[in-house]
């Protein structure tokens, strides 16, 4: 094996002994990130309304359902109605501080079992938690960000909001505001950037998933079929008063 | 493709490819459908073009300072408490992932798609150390189990029809299953279901990987690439040097041009960022991250004809566009990567002497760079991988001579016309329809394959002449 220096030189000398095809520069960044992020944010103000439409008519398209409910205290009784159609007992969420709502009163009152996910643990936590998110037919979680030019659902995974919970279960449910609307990939580029231009938070984790309705394939004869690994549905359910 | 199978000419697999029907069929199928969505899909994206663009700057802007962008990718992912790994070989990939698995006892892999493990043969590397790696994504799964490559870069099953998926399903498996893509995928998923939540590693390629970062971008549609890289306690990732990029800014343009180039699709189901293991205060993800940076004949091409192959995203747009990739598919190549692209990564993986045929299985249409999403000019390459052919005289003598003196007689107005007027005479007993069919002696070969036009009555010389 070669060490890092060694490799790196050997691609040194390949790259000083090539011109270039052509003069060629990375796209241009934003310069302050953080500014450039809160543009955006102020942007997406007023033109949100736009974006829930365009959200609304892409995430139709890769065969997302979307409901649309005044305030948290709906929430419950969409997911009740997504069980009921589903024959769904066992439910899986985000923590409910990041969820922004306990799901456990409601669900439980209407006979469901729902199981959150604690905001620490350990390998035994973390060994109890993928068995319920295994067993459970739904997961709820939030959503950092609705992109409306793909109808796509961004999260970020860190404490209380594992990855599974949008993964095992067969359909997934994320609640999202307007204030996480955004329109553009662009605009998801300028976020990103300033996210990691911030110092290092213990509350960030390892792992930003864009999510563009269910887990799909087409590996036989290109025959589309939904639900290989992942979820078979995915829902959307946007809060006004978020 | 086993040793065997690549001591067989590659005209003789071209013709057992063209002969075989239901290859045919899969083949028509599945390529017309991939032109039909991706022509669609850039046709409502106005700003694809731009975007195309702007991602080939940003491949060529990172290949001219390659080394500084992966020594910043390499102290990101440390940083993140990931561990590198510099395979200047396959081999040398192979031996690291092999060391990791015995100092961590694993005894099970599941694996997403990824090429680049492909390219290194490492499921039999791991077979061989008595690991068992499991494919996930069902394209793969399926020719694992059938013991075969993959013939299409993201459709890697695309020669299968769904009859005999089923017959393999029903004997590996042990069932009665029907020919209906549905139920096939459902066997699937309940299978490799089990296999994710016990397996003690995962390994991953990576689309991209974000130098500033210290990112690896998976892209994926069926979710087992999320699965790969959430469940078991140690991921790898496997990355050829050439996907690094700069920047997030970057990624986003690579994002809106990839998925359309590929499939259709706006964005596939899922992209994956993934930073290093499990990060403080963090329930789920591996306790250990390792990224390979594999470079694998890929750096000596910086410099060379080939550079611009570096370029390519892995979409497998120019397998369905070009004539000869739709006639024979994609396990007559020969080689891991097959199509216009899979010949020049060949040469570079594997030598120019690996692709002496090779280089001459295109009609040089062009079609490839038209659909390529970065604008690699394949043609052009083909075209000086054939001339490095021969300069290093790995073409065949005779083919050799032969150029040469067309060269010539080219180049000198007397040889050519002298040789217009002879051709003429000697073409008589050979045209048939119209072409030049079955000439003797050093052209047989030529024209076993093709057919020629013949020289024109008046050439356009002679009738320039005239004009005048």
């Amino acid at each position: 094996m070669a060490t890092r220096a060694e490799f790196l030189g050997r691609i040194r000398a390949e790259v000083r002994r090539a011109p270039g095809l052509f003069p060629a520069t990375p796209a241009p960044r934003p310069e302050r990130p953080a500014e450039a992020a809160q543009a955006v944010r102020r942007q997406m103000t007023d033109r949100w309304p736009g974006a829930l439409e365009r959200f609304q008519e892409e995430f139709a398209l890769v065969s997302g359902v979307f409901h649309r409910v005044g305030t948290m205290e709906d929430v419950p009784s969409v997911i009740r109605d997504i069980a009921r159609q589903k024959d769904a007992r066992g439910v899986t969420s985000w923590d409910p501080g990041q969820l922004g709502i306990d799901l456990r009163p409601s669900l439980e009152a209407e006979g469901l079992s729902l199981v959150a996910a604690p905001v620490h643990g350990d390998n035994d936590a973390r060994a109890r938690y993928r068995e319920a998110a295994a067993a459970a037919q739904i997961g709820v979680t939030g959503a950092d960000f609705a992109l409306a030019e793909t109808g796509t659902l961004i999260l970020m995974s860190g404490p209380g909001r594992p990855r599974t919970t949008s993964l095992l279960p067969e359909t997934h449910v994320a609640i999202f505001g307007k204030s996480r609307l955004l329109e553009t990939l662009e605009q998801v580029g300028v976020i990103l950037e300033a996210l990691h231009a911030e110092p290092e938070s213990a509350r960030r984790g390892a792992v930003v998933n864009f999510i563009t309705g269910p887990s799909r394939t087409a590996d036989i004869e290109l025959t589309l079929t939904r639900g290989v690994h992942g979820p078979k549905e995915v829902h959307a359910i946007f809060v006004d008063s978020l | 493709m086993s040793d065997q199978a690549l001591r067989t000419p590659f005209s003789e697999r071209a013709g057992a490819a063209l002969r075989d029907t239901s290859l045919q069929q899969a083949l028509t199928l599945a390529t017309t459908k991939f032109i039909g969505l991706r022509k669609e899909a850039f046709a409502t994206y106005p700003q694809g073009e731009r975007a195309r663009d702007q991602a080939r700057a940003i491949k060529e802007a990172t290949l001219q300072r390659l080394d500084h962008y992966l020594n910043m990718l390499a102290d990101n992912v440390e940083r993140l408490g990931g561990h590198v790994h510099w395979a200047t070989t396959g081999e040398e990939a192979c031996e690291t992932i092999l060391r990791i698995c015995r100092e961590c006892r694993v005894k099970t892999v599941v694996k997403s798609k990824s090429m680049a493990t492909e390219e290194i043969e490492l499921n039999e590397a791991l077979e061989h150390a008595g690991v068992t790696p499991i494919e996930t994504d069902l394209g793969e799964y399926i020719i694992q189990l059938a013991r075969e490559k993959p013939s299409h870069i993201i459709a890697p099953a695309i020669h299968k029809t769904r009859g005999q998926v089923a017959d393999l399903f029903s004997r590996v498996l042990k069932g009665q299953f029907p020919a209906d893509p549905e139920v096939l995928t459902a066997v699937a998923r309940k299978e490799l279901r089990q296999k994710f939540l016990q397996a003690d590693m995962g390994i991953t390629g990576a689309n991209f990987a974000v130098a500033d970062t210290g990112t690896i971008v998976l892209v994926t549609n069926e979710g087992n690439g999320r699965m790969v890289t959430s469940l078991p306690r140690i991921h790898v990732a496997v990355m050829g040097i050439d996907k690094v990029i700069p920047s997030m800014t970057d990624l986003m343009f690579f994002l809106g041009i990839l998925a359309r180039s590929a499939t259709g699709q706006k964005i596939s189901v899922y992209t994956t960022l993934v930073r290093g293991p499990r990060q403080p205060g963090e329930l789920e993800g591996p306790d250990e991250f390792h990224l390979i940076l594999m470079d694998n004949g890929r750096a000596r091409q910086i410099a060379s004809e080939l550079r611009e192959a570096l370029y390519c995203l892995r979409c497998g747009a120019c397998l369905n566009v070009c004539p000869v990739y739709r006639q024979i598919g994609g396990h007559a190549y020969g080689y891991t990567y097959p199509g216009p692209i899979g010949i020049l990564l060949t040469a570079m993986l594997k030598g120019d002497r690996a692709v002496k045929d090779l280089a001459h299985a295109s009609s040089l249409c062009g079609a490839c760079q038209e659909v390529c999403p970065v604008r690699i000019d394949i043609p052009r390459m083909l075209i000086e991988l054939r001339q490095r052919l021969d300069r290093e005289r790995i073409a065949p003598l005779a083919e050799r001579v032969l150029f040469k003196t067309f060269a010539q007689v080219l180049t000198t107005p007397a040889l050519f016309r002298l040789a217009a007027t002879l051709g003429r005479l000697a073409q008589r007993p050979f045209v048939r329809g119209g072409r030049l069919q079955n000439l003797p002696l050093v052209f047989a070969r030529w024209t076993k394959g093709r057919d020629l036009p013949p020289v024109a009555a008046r050439t356009f010389s002679e009738r320039w002449r005239e004009l005048r």
